[in-house]
C-alpha cells in the first residue's frame, strides 16, 4: 500500500492494520506527524491536488502556503479523512488514513474550513457539545476542559452568549477552542486568523508558540506570509494542486540569500575596486551593487570601499523574505 | 499562560455511546423549533375538543364527529390527522436538522473529527429523530387523553366504541397506547428515510421537501384504482389503520399489515443511510 518501503512508518501502518484501533498512537521518534504520498484529488473535471509528497515532522510548525484554490484545504482534508484521495495515501501519526484514523484523530485537534456551530447555542454549550464527542475527555473532565479552552481563547466573557451573536472573530476564536479541548498531539489550522483584529493575531500566534513549545505539532494553513514567517519553522508552497517548495523555512530563506547589498552614488567607481579585489560584483535592478559570497567577507569589502573613497549609503545582507519567495514561488509557474 | 498539562496515558478512541446519545438528545431538546413544534403537537387535540365543545353534539360524520361525548376517540382522531401530515413533518424536520442542517453548519465535520465512528453518528442521529418522533406522538396522546376527560366526558368510566360497545378506562387507554405506538413506528419509517436523503444533501430544505412531495405522491398514487397494485408497496396506504382501535372487537390486520410495511421502509432507508454516511466527504 505504501509506495515507499524504506520508510519508518511502514512497520507503524502494518501492525496497526492487525490490532484494533484501541491503543494510542506509537509512531516512533522522527516519523511525521503527518504525511502524504502520491495523494491526488479530482472533483469531477478539476484536479484539486496532484501527486503531492508531503511530510510534516513531528514537532513542527509547518506553515501551508498558497493562494486561493491552490489545494491546501483539500490536502488538509484528505490529511484528517473527510475525504477520500482519488489515489495516493495520507497517514496520520503513523496511521493509515481514512481507514485508521480514528486512533489518531483523539489526539488531533482541528479547525477546518472555519468554526462550525450551532448558532441557538451558547459558545459553551457549542464546545460542551464537542467535548461530549472527544474520546480522551471523561464526563468529569468536561465542564473543566472547556472552561480552560475558552480562557485560552480569550472567549471567558461571551461564552455565556449566543453563538448567532458572535462577531467573525469570536467564531474563529471558539473554532479554535474547538481544537484545543483536549492536550493535542497534532493541532491542524486552516486560515486560523481569518476575521481576526490584531489582538486576535497575535493571540493566534501566542497559542501556537505555546503548542510548539508544549512539544505538540502544528499545521497552519494561511495567506498572510508575514504571519507564517513569524510562527512557522517548516513552510510548504502550494500552487494549482502541486507542491512547488516544502522545507524549513530558514533553509528556504538561506538558499535564496546571496551577498551584500551595498547602495551607493559611485556605482562605476565600487564596481571597480571590487572587481578589482576579486570579488563578484554586479547592478542589480534598483541600481544596487550587489556583491555576491564566496569573496572576501562583508567587513573587509565594506573596509576596500572606504579606503578607496566610494560614498555609501548603505551596505546590507541581501535577505528576501518569505514574501519575495512565495511571489517568485507561485507568480513564475504557469 | 500556562503550558499545556501533559497527555494523560488514555486508550478511548471514542466517546461513550450513552454519552454520546445523551448530548444528541439534549441538543435535539436544546434547539427552539424542536420546542416550538412539540407545543403546537399538544394544543392539536386541545383544538379538536374545543371545535367539539363549540358544536355541542350537533354531530358531523367521520371520526371528529364521532368525537361528541366520547373521550376515547379525542386521541385516536387527533394522532390520525396530525399522522396524514403534520407528525411526517416533525420527523422530516427533526432528520432534515440531523445531517443535512448539521453539515451546513459545519458541525457535522466536528463530529467526524472527534472522532464519532460514522455508524455510531447514524446510530446518534436515528435516536435523535426517534426522541422527537416519541415525544411528538406521546404528546398529542396525553393531552389527547386529558381534554377527551375533562372537555369531552369520561361517560362514568364507560367509553363508547364506534361498533356501539362499551370498553373500560384501562382498556381505553390501552387501546390508545398501542394506536401511539404504531403511529411511532409509522414515523419510524418516514424518519429512515428522511434521514437517507439527510445523508445525501447539505441542504436541510430538500429533506423537507422531498418527504412532503413523496407523501403527496403517495397519496395520490393511492388514490387511482388504476394503480391499485401499488397499495401494498405505499407507506401511506395504510395510515388510517389507527382508527381501528375504536371498534370492538379489536381489528388488528390493518395495524398489523403497514407495521410490516414501516418495517420494510425503515430496513431499506437505515441501510441506505448507513452506505451513504460511511461514504460522506465531510
Amino acid at each position: 500500500m505504501n509506495p515507499h518501503p524504506d520508510d519508518t512508518a511502514v512497520a507503524v501502518a502494518g501492525s496497526d492494520g492487525a490490532q484494533p484501533a484501541l491503543a494510542p498512537p506509537t509512531d516512533p521518534a522522527g516519523s511525521p506527524a503527518a504525511r502524504v504520498r502520491g495523494a491526488r484529488k479530482v472533483f469531477g473535471r478539476t484536479v484539486a491536488v496532484d501527486l503531492i509528497d508531503l511530510d510534516v515532522p513531528a514537532g513542527s510548525v509547518l506553515g501551508m502556503l498558497g493562494p486561493n484554490g491552490s489545494g491546501k484545504t483539500t490536502l488538509i482534508r484528505m490529511l484528517l479523512g473527510l475525504t477520500r484521495p482519488t489515489a495516493g495515501t495520507a497517514e496520520l501519526l503513523g496511521h493509515p488514513v481514512p481507514d485508521a484514523a480514528a486512533a489518531a484523530l483523539p489526539f488531533v485537534g482541528a479547525l477546518v474550513e472555519g468554526p462550525g456551530f450551532h448558532p441557538f447555542l451558547s459558545g459553551r454549550e457549542n464546545l460542551r457539545r464537542a467535548a461530549t464527542a472527544e474520546p480522551l475527555l471523561t464526563g468529569r473532565e468536561i465542564p473543566a476542559a472547556v472552561e480552560t479552552a475558552l480562557e485560552r481563547v480569550g472567549l471567558t466573557d461571551a461564552a455565556g452568549r449566543r453563538y448567532r451573536g458572535y462577531s467573525l472573530g469570536m467564531k474563529q476564536r471558539l473554532g479554535l477552542a474547538a481544537a484545543l479541548l483536549v492536550p493535542r498531539r497534532l493541532v491542524v489550522l486552516d486560515e486560523p486568523t481569518n476575521g481576526l483584529d490584531p489582538a486576535g493575531t497575535r493571540d493566534v500566534r501566542r497559542i501556537i508558540a505555546e503548542l510548539h513549545t508544549g512539544g505538540a505539532t502544528v499545521l497552519v494553513s494561511s495567506h498572510l506570509l508575514a504571519e507564517v514567517e513569524a510562527t512557522c519553522t517548516h513552510v510548504a508552497v502550494l500552487q494549482s494542486g502541486s507542491l512547488v517548495a516544502a522545507g524549513e523555512l530558514s533553509r528556504l530563506l538561506e538558499a535564496d540569500t546571496s551577498g551584500l547589498v551595498i547602495t551607493t552614488p559611485d556605482v562605476d567607481a565600487a564596481l571597480r575596486t571590487l572587481r578589482g579585489a576579486g570579488a563578484t560584483a554586479f547592478l542589480d535592478g534598483d541600481g544596487a551593487v550587489v556583491v555576491a559570497d564566496g569573496g572576501p567577507p562583508a567587513p573587509e569589502i565594506i573596509a576596500l570601499l572606504v579606503r578607496a573613497g566610494v560614498a555609501m549609503y548603505e551596505a546590507r545582507r541581501r535577505r528576501p523574505r518569505l514574501e519575495e519567495l512565495f511571489a517568485r514561488l507561485t507568480e513564475d509557474t504557469p | 499562560m500556562t503550558p499545556a498539562p501533559q497527555p494523560p496515558p488514555r486508550t478511548a478512541s471514542t466517546a461513550p455511546l450513552g454519552r454520546l446519545l445523551a448530548a444528541e438528545v439534549r441538543w435535539v431538546l436544546l434547539r427552539p423549533r424542536t420546542l416550538v413544534m412539540l407545543g403546537l403537537f399538544a394544543l392539536i387535540p386541545v383544538v379538536i375538543a374545543i371545535g367539539v365543545v363549540v358544536a355541542d353534539g350537533s354531530g358531523g360524520r367521520g371520526l371528529i364527529g364521532a368525537t361528541a361525548g366520547n373521550g376515547l376517540v379525542l386521541p385516536v382522531a387527533a394522532m390520525t390527522l396530525a399522522l396524514t401530515l403534520l407528525l411526517p413533518l416533525a420527523v422530516a424536520m427533526a432528520a432534515a436538522d440531523a445531517i443535512a442542517g448539521e453539515t451546513a453548519h459545519g458541525t457535522l465535520r466536528g463530529l467526524l473529527l472527534a472522532p464519532v465512528g460514522r455508524l455510531r453518528l447514524v446510530g446518534m442521529k436515528a435516536s435523535g429523530v426517534f426522541v422527537v418522533a416519541v415525544l411528538a406522538t406521546g404528546l398529542i396522546a396525553v393531552v389527547g387523553v386529558l381534554a377527551g376527560l375533562v372537555v369531552v366526558g369520561g361517560a362514568d368510566g364507560q367509553l363508547v366504541t364506534l361498533s356501539g360497545t362499551t370498553i373500560g378506562l384501562g382498556d381505553a387507554l390501552g387501546r390508545v397506547a398501542l394506536v401511539a405506538a404504531w403511529t411511532v413506528g409509522q414515523l419510524a419509517a418516514v424518519g429512515a428515510v428522511a434521514l437517507a436523503i439527510s445523508a445525501l444533501t447539505e441542504h436541510p430544505l430538500i429533506v423537507l421537501a422531498s418527504v412532503l412531495g413523496g407523501l403527496i405522491v403517495f397519496g395520490v398514487l393511492g388514490a387511482i384504482p388504476a394503480l391499485d397494485f401499488l397499495q401494498p408497496y405505499l407507506l401511506t396506504s395504510g395510515w388510517t389503520a389507527g382508527a381501528d382501535a375504536l371498534r370492538d372487537p379489536l381489528p388488528l390486520g390493518g395495524m398489523g399489515e403497514s407495521t410490516l410495511r414501516a418495517l420494510g421502509y425503515a430496513v431499506v432507508g437505515g441501510g441506505l443511510t448507513v452506505a451513504l454516511m460511511l461514504r460522506r466527504d465531510a
